[in-house]
């Protein structure tokens, strides 16, 4: 009983905070421009397919995955120039459509250059590796998963409450017009608040594909959806309601995953999605409410 | 006064229509339309087919073909769309096309045949396996190329149980398309009926990249199977076989042609990609047939790369096939090419086949290949052809 406790805690744990960094990336940009970046899930593929056009090269692994996190923030800047910044004033639908429109992009260019079909994305030997922890055992990717999101986690939290970038983001995030108004240059936050979404996006990435092993060019969309629904239970405006709507979401499905049964566990997303709406029900803000906020930009 | 011109203006169009098809396609062409999707999430299934197709394509003209005639493929994206492949089969159709090669799955490919078997022409789908591609469904114009999945796991269950004397097995179902839900069906109700247990059966959702919750029932089995038969796909059926490895389970994996994936042998590399078996169309890689290496080596003068996964044979073989009933009909005549196609025996690339009539659906009769992975590499282990595989 204990070690199946043990069990569940630590893959809830782990599915958790790869939830949570995938939600943190998507709302660190929402917080900002009140906009959803469509093409989130994209900067994921693009670590992947890094991953896997470096894989021949003789390039250590650690070299290969810091240029696999360098591309997704690159292209998550990218994402800011191309699809949000022309239009980010005239109108909402026009940012939406442009960011779908940069996702498929990237999509089809995954499907054209590469391949539709799967390709195998370059891993250490460490991602592979098992221990035992009493009676379970346990791949050494989980607790590496575990502890790089809390690692990175305090690193952002620290970034953003002492120094004077993290300061700037909060208040644009806060109030747009008047940081604006007291000379956070809009522009700048904004780019970087993308390039911190590649950042998450990057190392989430290579979490993600530790497990799988091998990219597609769909593959954005579960953690795109992940991070959305994640975010609307923990708080659309929230950076903490985002980590903890990534913990909660994990729970709920490893939860349904082990104790469903057989015949109902087919429709498991039904159960997580009902559980979703009574948090809504109870909490129409998520869990956590955001700050305070003026006008959309 | 409004009835008259577009009265008018449609039998302009019409008539315009008409004289740019005479033109382009009748009388001196033979056109094959093809509706194989090269977006979405069907693509990794018709890329290659469509690949495969045109190579074929190439082989007939050069060998001065069809009833005389040059042989014309036009393949329009079907976006992975049923809507869209249905729109782009009626416009080729339009356009005079004679056989339609339809992609390779019953949503997708379904509303291909459709329509072709609306305007009286055979379409038959590259690869799908699932017993909805058949006559009862679709009409007696249309055909699969494939295997139905209760050959592929009949075939599964037979190695498993009767060459390999694994008694007790484990399965896995992907939720997510009717592929694979109907293949571990057929798999378990041949186990069962040649006398082997299925100790556990279990569920997964493709894209959930989450294996955890169904490892720990496996490995809270009273006694661990002896084989575990793994319905999904990739990408997710690397994470499912990885994470089942990694703990240290090495009991043998079995599955369908979702296997057939260099993708998957990489991703599984020389670590986990050892004990696995599956049930596929054909093998093009060492000690293949002479036609297949023939094959091989048209495809690689087209493309200038080896083929990256063995679904690029259905292709060729459904050109093949059409080309090969159209010359024993002696016409493209939807009934008559229908006719030879269910009374004659083919030698394909993926094996021999002949069909069934149309009241017994278009059945498939056909050999599956048997593959072996070890140590993330490919072995062929032979033909096989399942008794008495289960109903659809």
């Amino acid at each position: 009983m204990l070690s199946d406790l043990l069990q569940f805690s630590i893959d809830a744990l782990t599915l958790g905070s790869l939830y949570a960094l995938m939600a943190l990336g998507l709302v660190i940009v929402y917080g900002i421009l009140r906009l959803v970046n469509f093409a989130y899930g994209e900067l994921i593929m693009v670590a992947g397919y890094t991953l896997y056009l470096l894989g021949g090269s003789p390039l250590p692994w650690l070299v290969m995955a810091v240029m696999a996190i360098v591309m997704a923030i690159f292209t998550g800047i990218a994402t800011e120039l191309v699809a949000f910044r022309p239009v980010r004033e005239r109108s909402v639908t026009a940012v939406l459509i442009t960011s779908f429109a940069f996702s498929t992009l990237l999509q089809n260019a995954a499907l054209l250059f590469i391949s539709p079909r799967s390709r195998q994305v370059p891993l250490p030997d460490l991602f592979s590796e098992v221990v035992q922890i009493g009676e379970i055992i346990v791949p050494v990717r989980n607790l590496v998963t575990i502890a790089s999101t809390i690692l990175l986690l305090a690193l952002f939290a620290l970034i953003l409450r002492r120094t004077v970038l993290g300061m700037a983001l909060r208040a644009a995030a806060s109030q747009f017009r008047m940081a604006r108004m007291v000379g956070v240059p809009a522009n700048l936050i904004i780019s970087t608040a993308f390039a911190i979404s590649g950042l998450l996006a990057g190392v989430v990435s290579l979490l993600w594909f530790g497990r799988i092993g091998s990219v597609v060019p769909g593959i954005g969309l579960e953690p795109l959806l992940v991070a959305f629904i994640a975010t609307v239970i923990g708080g659309m405006r929230s950076l903490p309601g985002a980590v903890i709507g990534g913990y909660v979401l994990a729970m709920i499905d490893t939860g349904f995953n082990y104790l469903l049964p057989q015949d109902l566990l087919a429709f498991r997303d039904a159960f997580t999605f009902s559980i979703v709406i009574f948090i809504l029900l109870w909490r129409p803000q998520g869990l956590m409410a955001g700050p305070a906020t003026g006008q959309r930009t | 006064m409004q009835k008259f011109f577009t009265g008018k203006m449609r039998s302009l169009l019409l008539a315009t229509i008409f004289m740019g098809s005479w033109t382009a396609f009748a009388a001196d062409e033979i056109l094959i339309g093809g509706a194989l999707s090269l977006t979405g999430v069907q693509a990794p299934l018709d890329e290659p087919g469509l690949k495969g197709a045109k190579v074929a394509v190439k082989a007939i003209n050069d060998a001065g073909g069809l009833l005389g005639k040059p042989v014309k493929f036009i393949n329009f994206d079907g976006k992975s769309d049923p809507v869209t492949v249905g729109n782009i089969s009626v416009e080729l159709i339009d356009k005079g096309a004679k056989l339609m090669v339809a992609p390779c799955d019953f949503d997708f490919g379904g509303p291909a045949s459709r329509e072709a078997q609306k305007a009286g022409i055979v379409g038959i789908s590259t690869c799908a396996s699932d017993p909805l591609y058949s006559a009862w469904s679709l009409g007696d114009k249309q055909f699969t190329l494939s295997m139905w999945n209760t050959t592929m796991g009949a075939t599964a269950a037979e190695y498993a149980f009767k060459e390999r004397g694994w008694k007790t097995a484990y399965v896995v179902t992907d939720q997510f398309i009717a592929y694979t839900k109907s293949l571990s069906k057929y798999f378990v109700a041949h186990f069962d009926a040649i006398g082997g247990k299925v100790l556990a059966e279990d569920k997964y959702t493709q894209g959930e990249q989450d294996f955890s919750a169904q490892l720990a029932r496996l490995r809270k089995l009273d006694k661990q199977p002896d084989v575990i038969f793994i319905s999904s796909y990739m990408p997710d059926l690397g994470t499912i076989i990885r994470s089942i490895r990694e703990v240290g389970i090495t009991s043998p994996i079995i599955g369908g042609d979702s296997y057939d994936d260099p993708g998957l042998w990489d991703a599984l590399g020389k670590k986990f990609g050892s004990d696995i078996y599956f049930v596929t169309h054909t093998w093009l890689g060492q000690g293949a047939s002479p036609k297949a290496r023939d094959f091989v080596k048209l495809y690689k003068a087209m493309y200038k790369t080896e083929p990256d996964t063995s679904f690029v044979a259905t292709g060729w073989d459904t050109i093949m096939l059409m080309a090969e009933a159209v010359k024993i009909a002696g016409t493209t005549d939807g009934a008559k090419v229908a006719k030879v196609l269910e009374t004659n025996q083919f030698e394909l690339l993926t094996g021999s086949l002949t069909y069934s009539d149309a009241t017994a659906g278009h059945y498939p009769l056909k050999a599956a290949a048997l593959v072996e992975l070890s140590n993330g590499k490919p072995g062929f282990l032979g033909w096989r052809q399942p008794k008495n595989p289960p109903a659809p």
